[in-house]
């Protein structure tokens, strides 16, 4: 075992020792960047001994600048190694180089130095790093142990073996830094950016195997300033190296190093695309279903540690589609487990709408509702060309690595088919659904200082902006507070944007001096003022998604509500698509606001109108549907009886009807101040 | 009636310079600098704007190209360096823009040849050239290489960057110093996406030109008009994610219904004039880059140019 600290020290002096003793003068060809590091790091051309000191001391004695140097002057007077050893690599070389990065047709580079205890070790090392598009420089004894071991050397097969020593991973830093000038913009001079260029932008790991000189070790551990992970393959100790076993080590760089493989295909029979995502499967077309009321069925997406998901494994717990009959109905649990650097519990069901999504990208699976009310069918043609419950998990696992790569670093599926197991993981998926309603439920809008926005409509409703707050869900009932925190935090040049409020104008209406600044800006300057809780006054703009409609009713000081599904005549003499055409398209229409059905239940609802008792008329089936949430609510407020005196279709559906109804009933907005 | 023409913009799109002359490193006779606008285009009371640059279209596989465009040019189509040759000596393009329609050939893979007409085709013309790359994902790495490589300190503009495909020519542009052209489905918010997108992988802003994607006039064009009125009104309030200069190219007027069914006699007039009216169209909604595949649509455009209130040069780098 050799300690790197110590070791450090010992190179450390060393090459201290050795720096002054540099003559003659040296330069690489085909290069403008002349010594690359010591150039990036200070700007001055390093061609001799002077220059060189000079680098040295301001850099504080660098040992990559001196490993540079001292190679670099070497080279000089011992000449260029004989093939198969590259050495110093040419600007044209790396130009190319810099554009499989960019094009991300290499992922990554890593450098191999040291002898491997076996060349089958570092043969399987290597062969992981080119599966995984990584580019790989060798330098030193791992050279000939690979050859040895008849790995096939070369640019061509993404192993480039840079010289004979590990000194001449040295190149390998210098390509960084080249990269960085080319690619990166990065002046020479500008150290720090360079730094910060090389720890974010190069994907870069470093192997050692054992058997490095303290010289070497000091060289190769001051790359770790550039961000570089330092992984050994055993043989050191001390420092902070990571240490690992050779079957992981490349795994582990690359996790450290946050770099990913993106998956392109997805090996199932069927085809997956988001251009499927509307089609729907009809019973005939059924070959079997799951869950839908017909079986018992549900879908989790839980956060795992990463050492507890095997990427991209799928299992199946109980029968597959070979022993269910056409036609039928079977119970189904669909068990996400992700893990990532930078997953967070919260993102949990953000991710898990995804399932959605995904399934209905498979030209034949169908997927409806969420968590315990999923539905899901898959079509005969699909089950006739091989399609199999795995391939489900299959199609999740790769579309969450491939529309996450930020978030998920593996993902694995578990679909389970068994009746009495899907019951038992049912009971305890329905916990972690309570856990998470009663997360955004305690939580109030003056308890916050930022809102969130949502311009997704923007497409076609060019100046509409959704001011999305704890008490107040986006206009289309799909997006909380929660999950527009989410959005921003996993795309933060996207559509959900965060909004100090800032300071109140008007609190009863929900007006602030923020979101105004905000809603100004986001519509183009179309919209100068924008009060979340009223209808009456500056009310949000509506897109068209909107899954209901509130409005005035002058003749009865009274709001309405009129939801998407109901398609008859209302109180207002219009149906809700006349309504809809009316004040949708990002215009603010004083006396309308579009809602989503769930904020009826908001203690926000109507707050600038005076409160719930505004509510005149609302469809019955919508009534029905909110029910025992809000007769619960306006018991707790004291206002038990009131859902009665809410009018509904059966009552009335012209505005004299609903007069006569709400007179009879003695209604309390018939009493409140003169809406306009 | 006067209007008030003071609209309190302070943006100003960003300017984006098309190819290199000797002075700086390239082959090419011209370059241009197109952009700097403050307001949109034609204004009376405002300063004259920049004339929009025509680029003429060109491709060196004609298999799937416009019979009209065959007829009327007959052989030259046939040879990309040739035809490059005589639209700028004889129809008189401001640029010339070569689709690689080559690289769509099913299982293409002789890259090499790719190099070799953009060669080609940079030695038969001394004006600024657009190159279109292919439009297969899997080939794209090495055919934008390709690209890239052969015109290197040319300052070429490369298309066409989209949303889910863009890391390559970015990479070319970055390589190699070229612009590229970053195409969004009409539609403003993608429009920006993408160029953060750009942004983020290194692209500079001054190295990339919009295209808003444009349908011909009466099939889409008002679609695209209204976002590129959008994309500039956004870029003027000051969105520097979107102040580029647009790029046009309404190939789709010479295969619309009215075309296809025109009398043969006067087919080619009817294909010249949807082909000019939409290029004036888009001109007026601000597009620095109009291409075109007609010869004979250069002339008309160059006339309604003149009076249309523009600079009598261009946007010429001198």
């Amino acid at each position: 075992m050799t300690d790197v600290e110590l070791a450090r020290k010992e190179g450390d002096g060393l090459l201290q020792a050795k720096v002054p003793g540099l003559s003659g003068s040296f330069s690489y060809e085909d290069t403008a960047y002349h010594l690359p590091i010591s150039f990036a790091l200070t700007g001055i051309a390093v061609h001799d001994r002077a220059a060189a000191l000079d680098v040295y001391t301001k850099t504080g004695n660098n040992p990559i600048v001196a490993t540079e140097c001292l190679l670099a002057a070497h080279t000089a007077s011992a000449g260029k190694e004989a093939e198969p050893y590259t050495g110093f690599i040419s600007d044209t070389v790396i130009r190319k180089l810099g554009y499989s990065l960019v094009d991300g047709s290499i992922l990554g580079l890593a450098l191999l130095v040291g002898k491997p205890e076996s060349g089958g070790s570092a043969a399987a090392v290597c062969r992981e790093l080119q599966e995984k598009y990584m580019l790989t420089f060798l330098a030193g004894d791992v050279i000939p142990s690979l050859s040895g071991a008849g790995v096939k050397l070369g640019l061509d097969y993404r192993l480039i073996p840079l010289g004979s020593t590990p000194m001449y991973g040295i190149h390998f830093v210098d390509i960084v830094a080249r990269v960085a000038m080319m690619f990166g913009g990065v002046t020479p001079g500008d150290t720090q950016r360079l730094i910060t260029y090389a720890a974010e932008r190069a994907k870069a790991i470093v192997i050692v195997f054992p058997g490095l000189s303290s010289e070497e070790i000091v060289f190769v551990d001051g790359m770790r300033v550039l961000g570089f992970p330092i992984l050994s393959a055993g043989g050191y100790e001390g420092g902070t190296w990571i240490s690992a076993e050779p079957d992981e080590i490349v795994r582990r760089g690359m996790e450290e190093k946050g770099i990913r493989v993106n998956v392109t295909a997805i090996p199932i029979p069927m085809g997956c695309s988001p251009a499927f995502e509307g089609k729907s499967i009809r019973k005939e077309e059924m070959y079997v279903e799951f869950g839908g009321g017909r079986s018992p069925a549900f879908e989790l997406l839980r956060m795992q540690d990463t050492n507890d998901v095997v990427d991209g494994k799928v299992t199946v717990i109980g029968p597959e589609i070979d022993s269910m009959k056409e036609g039928s109905a079977n119970p189904l649990g669909i068990i996400i487990d992700v893990a990532g650097k930078t997953m967070k519990k919260d993102y949990e069901p953000v991710l898990e709408r995804r399932i959605h999504n995904f399934v209905n990208y498979g030209e034949g699976s169908w997927h409806v509702a969420q968590r315990d009310l999923v539905w899901v069918r898959l079509s005969k043609e699909s089950v006739a060309k091989g399609v199999r419950i795995e391939h489900i998990g299959k199609l999740l696992a790769s579309k969450f690595r491939m529309d996450f790569p930020a978030l998920i670093d593996a993902v694995s599926v578990t679909l389970i088919t068994d009746a009495a197991k899907v019951l038992e993981a049912k009971k305890e998926a329905e916990l972690v659904y309570d856990e998470r309603d009663a997360r955004i439920k305690g939580m109030k809008d003056k308890d916050v200082n930022t809102y969130y926005s949502c311009t997704l409509c923007q497409t076609f409703a060019p100046n509409h902006v959704c001011v999305i707050t704890p008490e107040r869900p986006a206009l289309c009932g799909a997006i909380s507070w929660l999950d527009g925190r989410i959005a921003f935090e996993m795309s933060p040049s996207g559509a959900n944007q965060p909004i100090e409020k800032g300071a109140a104008i008007n609190v009863q209406n929900g007006e602030f001096e923020g979101v105004n600044r905000f809603v100004k800006k986001a519509s183009h300057g179309e919209i100068d003022r924008c009060s979340l809780y009223s209808v009456m006054e500056f009310p949000m703009t509506c897109c068209g998604c909107f899954e209901a409609i509130a409005l005035m009713l002058p003749e009865v000081n009274g709001i309405m509500v009129v939801n998407r599904e109901y398609a008859g005549i209302t109180p207002s003499g219009m149906t809700f698509s006349t309504l809809a055409g009316t004040i949708g398209g990002g215009a603010q229409t004083p006396g309308f606001a579009g809602i989503s059905k769930n904020y009826v239940l908001s203690d926000r609802f109507l707050q600038g109108e005076d409160g719930i008792e505004r509510l005149v008329w609302m469809p019955a089936a919508l009534k029905e549907e909110l029910k025992v949430r809000l007769e619960k609510k306006l018991a707790d407020q004291g206002k038990a009886g009131f859902f009665e005196k809410i009018a509904d279709e059966n009552a009335a559906t012209t505005i004299e009807d609903l007069t006569l109804f709400l007179e009879r009933v003695q209604h309390p907005a018939l009493a409140m101040k003169p809406l306009v | 009636m006067a209007y008030d023409l003071s609209f309190g913009w302070t943006g100003t799109i960003g300017d984006v310079t098309l190819g290199a002359t000797k002075a700086d490193g390239g082959t090419r006779s011209t370059s241009y600098r197109i952009g700097g606008g403050t307001t949109i285009p034609f204004l009376e009371e405002t300063a004259p704007s920049p004339t929009p640059l025509i680029a003429f279209e060109i491709c060196d596989n004609p298999v799937l190209w416009s019979p009209i465009i065959k007829d009327y040019c007959g052989d030259l189509v046939n040879n990309p360096a040739e035809w490059a040759k005589t639209a700028t000596n004889d129809y008189k393009a401001d640029l010339i823009r070569l689709h690689l329609t080559s690289t769509r050939a099913r299982n293409f893979t002789d890259i090499g040849s790719v190099g070799t007409v953009v060669e080609s085709v940079l030695s038969a013309t001394g004006l600024p050239l657009i190159i279109e790359g292919s439009n297969e994902p899997k080939i794209d790495s090495e055919v934008f290489l390709k690209c890239g490589e052969a015109g290197q300190g040319e300052r070429l503009l490369l298309g066409t960057a989209e949303a889910g495909r863009y890391r390559s020519i970015a990479a070319a542009a970055l390589a190699f110093n070229h612009s590229i052209i970053a195409q969004s489905p009409i539609d403003i918010n993608l429009a920006k996406q993408l160029n953060i997108l750009l942004r983020e992988i290194g692209v500079p802003r001054d190295h990339i030109v919009i295209d808003p994607y444009t349908g011909s006039l009466g099939y889409g064009f008002e679609y695209s008009y209204s976002a590129m009125e959008r994309i500039r009104f956004s870029a003027l309030k000051g969105d520097t994610d979107l102040a580029m200069p647009m790029i046009c190219s309404a190939a789709d007027t010479l295969t619309i219904k009215e075309v296809r069914e025109a009398d043969p006699a006067s087919i080619g007039d009817v294909a010249v004039a949807w082909e000019f009216y939409t290029g004036i169209a888009a001109a007026a909604a601000g597009a620095e880059i109009i291409c075109i595949r007609h010869p004979k649509t250069i002339g008309l455009l160059r006339e309604a140019f003149a009076d249309m209130k523009t600079h009598p040069d261009a946007a010429e780098v001198q």
